[in-house]
């Protein structure tokens, strides 16, 4: 449980961010908008999979919102810490493992993912989604925020100014989110490009979210999607482990 | 060099170890071989300009600086190797305030205290913020308070877990004449009650106030190391400055009150005769002045 400190001071800062007013519109603007410009308005006209649109836009966006908002919280919230409030010092300083620190930070990241997640899928609901909660879906929407929440530690931990996050998001994150499938099936993709999308982690998060029964794809998905949450877990605790001013 | 201050303490009395340490920042050398020993029950200042290396020797020894070169030992912990049984043993005042500032006083001493498995913590809590006089405060954020009562927040948090060694970086810095004094009671208390205390600053009177043994460190070098008394007798214990006929100012370090009269005799112009005190040694060794 030594991990638990750090998850609660996490908790209180965004249990004060939550209650001013604005925060909540703000963390849900960019998702809400892609629900209403894309699922309901372009949605309606078009089938994807057999399918409505906005029923196979919908897990997309709660993966998207989800991976923003544990990676942005914890990449921005754990460069800033680092390099401007040194706070991060009190964490380092204590005398508990670099494990304990990113599992603090990640369990964390990933409250912040599940409640973006919710809120996206109760607007969803409410605008007449056919969405049903699997286990499948559960479970990928688990694993997707501790994956970015352990990316979100590693570019917290490397970058050298808080600009450098945007830079990040900007260069990896935002194309990801084009092109991994959460607007459109990635089969649509030339096969070149194909093959890069196959190795961004969200690919395989919107494939599994996105699957009823376990498959030979849905299995390979889950593994690489745990294979990158592991490799990200260890990389950002050795950094933690060799952190120096 | 002054090093007549330099001894070295058996095993059993010594705190603080440190044999060459050197940090280097790319070309920069931060720190250049210094080693000294703090014993147990010490209060210890580091004293030295802005960029001497003062605050660079606090990080190695509290864990947040890795040192290019040579070795530290905490009770007989290295430094490097085993850093929990460090982390375990020291609490910290840093020069920048490290606190979360959207959270309450309370607040930030209980997840310290969670951190560094305090037992009995919530009374804890309340007997440190009483002895900082901030326990009416306990729910303020603290972004809401002053320097002085966040510095003393700090203060508190740093002593919630007794810590065997206490690290204190520029403690007193910005704050007024009434402020510092109150900390500098809470530093002697420590003392007093087995506390191994290492300070850095660069206010003379600070220096002279606290500490059993002054280390002057410049650009990276301990220069001279003993009890600030004896510092001061070694370059000389009075201090002539007057402006000479020529309009040039005199600065002079006599070693008796009469050399120092001597120098009196040679002006009618205004001039100052005082005791030295430790800025006074920093000038003698490197031409140079500490406060600015």
């Amino acid at each position: 449980m030594n991990w638990y400190p750090i998850f609660l001071r996490e908790m209180l800062q965004f249990k004060k961010k939550l209650f001013r007013l604005g925060y909540i519109f703000t963390s849900m603007m960019v998702p809400l908008l892609y629900l209403i410009a894309f699922g309901l308005g372009l949605g309606r006209s078009v089938q994807v999979a057999g399918g409505s649109y906005f029923n196979y836009l919908l897990p997309g966006l709660v993966a998207m919102s989800s991976m923003n908002n544990s990676y942005n919280w914890i990449a921005s919230g754990l460069n800033l810490s680092r390099l401007y409030f040194k706070t991060f010092q009190v964490l380092v300083q204590a005398p508990i493992a670099p494990t304990s620190i990113i599992a603090g930070y990640v369990v964390s990241g990933m409250v912040r993912g599940l409640f973006a997640s919710v809120m996206i899928i109760l607007v969803g609901l409410l605008a007449g989604s056919g969405f049903h909660l699997s286990l499948i879906f559960i479970l990928t929407l688990f694993l997707n925020c501790f994956l970015f929440s352990n990316l979100g530690v590693i570019v917290g931990m490397i970058t050298k100014s808080h600009e450098d996050t945007s830079t990040y998001a900007n260069f990896f994150i935002l194309p990801m989110v084009f092109f991994s499938g959460t607007f459109f099936p990635i089969e649509r993709m030339p096969a070149l490009i194909k093959g890069i999308i196959l190795c961004l982690p969200l690919t395989h998060t919107n494939i599994l979210i996105r699957k009823t029964i376990w498959d030979d794809q849905a299995w390979l998905a889950l593994l690489i999607m745990i294979a990158y949450a592991a490799l990200f877990f260890i990389i950002g605790s050795r950094m933690i482990k060799n952190y120096s001013e | 060099m002054l090093y007549n201050g330099h001894v070295f303490y058996p095993a059993e009395e010594k705190m603080i170890s440190i044999k060459n340490l050197t940090k280097d920042y790319g070309k920069v050398r931060a720190l250049d071989s210094l080693s000294l020993e703090i014993r147990r029950e010490e209060i210890f200042g580091l004293l030295g300009p802005n960029g001497a290396g003062k605050s660079t020797t606090i990080k190695i020894l509290n864990t947040l600086v890795k040192p290019s070169s040579g070795r530290a030992w905490l009770d007989g912990f290295d430094v490097v190797q085993s850093p929990l049984q460090i982390k375990e043993r020291i609490g910290v005042v840093p020069q920048e305030n490290n606190l979360d500032r959207d959270l309450t006083a309370f607040e930030n001493l209980k997840i310290y205290g969670l951190l560094h498995h305090i037992q009995d913590l919530g009374k804890k809590i309340e007997e440190h913020l009483r002895s900082v006089d901030l326990w009416e405060r306990r729910n303020d954020p603290v972004q809401t308070f002053s320097g002085g009562m966040q510095r003393r927040l700090l203060i508190a948090r740093a002593l919630l877990g007794r810590p065997q060694i206490l690290f204190l970086d520029e403690p007193t810095i910005g704050l007024d004449p009434q402020v510092r004094r109150e900390i500098w009671n809470t530093i002697r208390r420590i003392r007093t009650q087995g506390g191994t205390v290492l300070l850095t600053t660069h206010y003379i009177e600070e220096a002279e106030a606290l500490s059993d043994r002054v280390g002057i460190l410049s650009r990276g070098k301990l220069i001279a190391l003993d009890t600030p008394e004896n510092l001061k007798k070694m370059v000389g214990e009075y201090v002539v400055e007057y402006v000479d006929q020529d309009g040039s100012k005199v600065y002079q370090i006599c070693r008796t009150r009469e050399d120092a009269q001597c120098h009196l005799l040679q002006t009618e112009s205004e001039m100052t005769f005082r005791k030295a005190n430790l800025e006074d040694v920093f000038v003698k060794l490197t031409g140079a002045r500490i406060e600015t």
